[in-house]
């Protein structure tokens, strides 16, 4: 659905982007992430041919955002950051300029507006000056108005922020919505939301693609190795840091704040081996009593920070 | 092609009623018309031979309104284009499927609207002349035609200013500047004495103007303006795409 190229853009003597290539198959919801200067915004501009690329390609549905500009614009949806949109128009005065501009015909067009207002919940403010509407629903009119054609591909530059917590999660439940049906990008620096709404994470960093792929991918190539969580009733008179140290396989051994009953120990071991069966044997072999055994992995957040601090 | 140049022109000519500065810019406009109207002051007004006691002509008229435009125009036109930059609404403008041409045009399209409304309430005099006397109408023809193509060409070039920059206060001057350097160029031989420099008088506005606002319809006249509308719209097409080039 969108093919990007080896995309490298200057603003003059600033490179933001610096060979970026991903592909995004139909129906996929994929999020950008990453700090703010990163290149998501770059990345985004030049998909949708607002700005043209330094090198390297971009096609969407085959067709080259350069060369078949129009065309390509047909099919995209775009919601800039901030959702600039003219504050003196009403969100239906508004909708109807867009629709008009997106070709929709005269006998459709109040159909389209007012499923796409139903949709993003902007309904009973339709006739309120925009300027004079809240972050909450500007962001909604913005996405109502990247919808009104019922576009194949959304484009949604950091489609939540500046909300509160509460618009954030209706937004969110909007995006899941619009997501069912259709190939969409998004970008946030905010790690729940793509968690919460996407099946696809691409990280950038510096211009670059840090990491792409599921979630569960880039936790297991990113994560480092695996945590164990390991509860033992107390046991006086034994190092159980070097004790654990002698598994194979074992990196560090880190003791947690302890009860007075309970010790606790965070076990790091290597990647893509399970460690689990032999710490349960060796307390067995030693005779302790094992009181909880957790194998976890570093969140996306922790990723993230390890990918974007290098 | 035509829909969203029509529908862009819509847009801006309804923005203009949305904002007070429309208002204003009107307002002023027709006050100073009838201060020149009624009282005939003649400072700054080109040639001495205007002021005929007794004559029902409108010329006073549209050579003042000349003057105005050059300031008044700049401060309708300077919105074109930065303000949309200056909001980021540019974006998604821009990412519809419209060309950059049609945005330009139908901008401009949206400017002209206003500039018929302003010209429009200005019909009160030409009514007046005919209650009270006799007025040829060729030249009050000719005039509101030659007023109509230099207020478009002075928003053609404020529209171009607008393209430049992303403040508006800028686009009005940098318009202000060359309005006023297209209106006056046919004095400055005359203010230098050098004859040698009388060619520059084609390049004029009111050179082209007062031909037409003697009645007479010259093609030439019709060309010229159409010409400087051209090249300001293409030189501001360049201008708005330059982003994907940059």
């Amino acid at each position: 659905m969108i093919e990007v190229r080896n995309l490298v853009k200057d603003y003059g003597t600033i490179r933001a982007l610096d060979g970026v290539s991903f592909r995004v198959e139909k129906g996929e919801v994929v999020g950008f992430l990453g700090p703010n200067g990163a290149g998501k915004t770059t990345c985004m501009k030049i998909i949708t041919g607002f700005i043209s690329a330094t090198s390297g390609e971009v096609k969407v549905a085959s067709l080259d955002v350069v060369e078949h500009g129009v065309e390509v614009r047909k099919r995209i949806g775009y919601l800039p950051e901030n959702a600039p949109l003219y504050p003196d128009m009403t969100p239906h005065e508004y909708l109807m300029l867009v629709g008009t501009l997106r070709g929709i015909g005269k006998d459709e067009i109040s159909t389209r507006i007012s499923k796409v207002a139903e949709l993003v919940g902007i309904t009973d403010r339709m006739g309120q000056e925009i300027g004079t509407l809240s972050k909450g629903y500007r962001q909604r009119v913005g996405l109502a108005q990247a919808m009104i054609h019922d576009p194949e591909i959304l484009i949604l530059d950091e489609p939540t922020s500046g909300l509160d917590p509460n618009q954030i999660v209706e937004m969110r439940d909007i995006i899941k919505e619009i997501g069912k049906q259709r190939t969409v990008i998004l970008s946030t620096h905010n790690l729940p939301e793509v968690t919460a709404t996407c099946n696809r994470i691409i990280i950038i960093h510096k211009g670059r693609i840090a990491a792409d792929g599921t979630p569960d991918q880039i936790q297991s190539a990113h994560g480092g190795g695996n945590f164990y969580l390991v509860e033992i009733e107390k046991h006086d008179s034994m190092d159980l840091a070097s004790m654990f140290s002698a598994i194979k396989g074992v990196r560090s051994v880190a003791s947690l704040p302890s009860s007075t009953h309970i010790e606790r120990l965070r076990i790091e071991g290597v990647e893509n081996v399970d460690l689990r069966r032999d710490i349960f044997e060796l307390c067995v072999q030693k005779g302790l009593t094992l009181l909880g055994l957790q194998r976890e992995r570093l969140d996306l957040e922790t990723i993230f920070q390890r990918i974007t601090l290098q | 092609m035509f829909r969203n140049v029509f529908a862009i022109a819509k847009r801006e000519f309804y923005a203009y009623f949305a904002s007070p500065v429309a208002y204003i810019a009107i307002f002023l406009y027709l006050v100073l018309l009838a201060i020149t109207f009624f009282f005939k002051i003649p400072f700054l007004l080109p040639k001495e031979d205007f002021f005929v006691e007794k004559e029902a002509s409108l010329r006073a008229l549209f050579e003042w309104s000349l003057l105005l435009f050059t300031v008044f125009l700049p401060a309708i036109s300077m919105r074109l284009l930065a303000e949309e930059k200056k909001m980021g609404t540019i974006e998604i403008l821009l990412t519809l499927p419209v060309t950059d041409v049609e945005v330009v045009v139908g901008k401009l399209f949206g400017a002209v609207g206003f500039l018929l409304v302003a010209l429009a309430l200005t019909l009160a005099y030409p009514i007046l002349l005919f209650a009270i006397g006799k007025p040829d109408i060729g030249p009050i023809l000719g005039g509101y035609f030659g007023v109509l193509l230099v207020g478009m060409g002075y928003l053609a070039i404020g529209l171009m200013a607008s393209s430049f920059t992303s403040s508006q206060v800028v686009a009005f001057l940098v318009a202000i500047v060359l309005c006023a350097l297209f209106t006056f160029v046919d004095r400055i031989p005359e203010a230098l004495g050098i004859r040698a420099l009388e060619p520059l008088n084609a390049m004029s506005f009111s050179y082209h103007f007062r031909s037409m606002a003697r009645g007479v319809i010259d093609t030439r006249d019709i060309v010229f303006f159409i010409s400087i509308i051209f090249a300001a719209l293409t030189i501001a097409h360049y201008s708005l795409s330059s982003r994907k080039w940059r």
